[in-house]
């Protein structure tokens, strides 16, 4: 399963409007300029994630998952390595950070960074696309990336493919770099795809 | 000015970083971290106004909202939340908020949205 040039273009537009937003919140956030890497969309059998995964996701990790639901649902997630999660929170709450797993306030900070971030993402696809999106509640996890992956909800729902897209972005001279990632079911991707057009169409 | 408000929000860090701009204007802030312990405070103390969160453990937001525009007709609630998106907006106001803005919240957007709510209508 493949998608056209055409939908990559029209996909990459609306990921780089909410990516931006977000990056906009979290700017807000730090007071810090957030640089943004382009948006990368590709489309997985799920048994396959984990590798198309493990190019973003390196070693332990804070992630931050919400599931969204609606006419289009599936995972979104804020990964940060836990040394960029430690300045984030000093960035936010000018106290110490100290390892996230003793560290109520940070993760605390986290959830709520990630929390917005996220919300500023997928808010905007719903925005454009004339679409409303549910968020459940965010969770944080301290997690390997096989655990990352097993709460995802495509995995539970024993989907067969996934549309991956994640975007880098770094901050206050790469002290901290993250991804947000989100993770659609394939009958999720045939909605969007068609609510893209009609957005494309729109304007 | 020390009108009473109330932050009901889920996250500490949201309700510290909520307080800090209310005290710094001169308000007494109460708080609450569900939707239930909300309606407690409310019923007890009377807030002046009330902001909330939609996202939250246990009672969601709207749900908050409806009940204490159930309790007191008069309720002024700022709705504070992450979702960005216009149809929520929508939601939000035709339940009867009296400003809905985004997290993160500037100080100056939430003392007007205070100011405007705290002179009501007209």
């Amino acid at each position: 399963m493949n998608l056209s040039p055409k939908q990559q273009d029209a996909l990459k537009e609306l990921l780089n409007i909410g990516f931006g937003r977000a990056a906009s919140s979290l700017s807000q956030l730090t007071g810090h300029r957030v640089l943004l890497d382009v948006p990368a969309v590709s489309i997985h059998p799920i048994a396959e994630l984990r590798n198309a995964l493990g190019t973003v996701i390196k070693e332990d990790v804070a992630s931050v998952h919400q599931i969204f639901s609606g006419p289009v649902g599936g995972d979104a997630l804020l990964i940060l390595d836990h040394a960029g999660a430690g300045v984030l929170k000093q960035l936010l709450t000018d106290e110490q950070p100290l390892p996230l797993q003793i560290d109520a306030s940070g993760r605390e900070v986290l959830t709520e960074v990630g929390n917005i971030l996220l919300n500023a993402c997928l808010g905007t696809f719903g925005n454009l696309l004339d679409v409303q999106v549910s968020f459940s509640i965010p969770h944080l996890s301290l997690d390997t990336l096989q655990g990352v992956l097993q709460s995802l909800l495509v995995n539970r729902e024993g989907m067969r493919y996934g549309l991956l897209v994640h975007a880098g972005f770094r901050l206050r001279d790469a002290e901290v770099t993250g991804f947000l990632i989100i993770v659609l079911s394939v009958a999720s991707l045939d909605r969007l795809l068609r609510a893209v057009e009609v957005w494309e169409q729109g304007d | 000015m020390n009108e009473r408000i109330l932050i009901v929000d889920d996250s500490g860090l949201a309700r510290r970083n909520t307080r800090r701009i209310l005290e710094d204007a001169g308000f007494e802030v109460l708080e609450a971290e569900d939707g239930m312990t909300a309606l407690e405070q409310y019923f007890v103390q009377k807030p002046a106004v009330v902001v909330l969160d939609l996202v939250m453990k246990g009672m969601y937001g709207l749900d908050v909202l409806a009940k204490l525009k159930e309790m007191d007709d008069k309720a002024c609630v700022i709705v504070v939340s992450a979702d960005v998106q216009k149809s929520s907006r929508d939601l939000v106001k035709a339940a009867g908020a009296t400003a809905f803005l985004n997290k993160p919240v500037q100080p100056d957007e939430l003392l007007a949205a205070l100011e405007h709510a705290l002179r009501g209508p007209g």
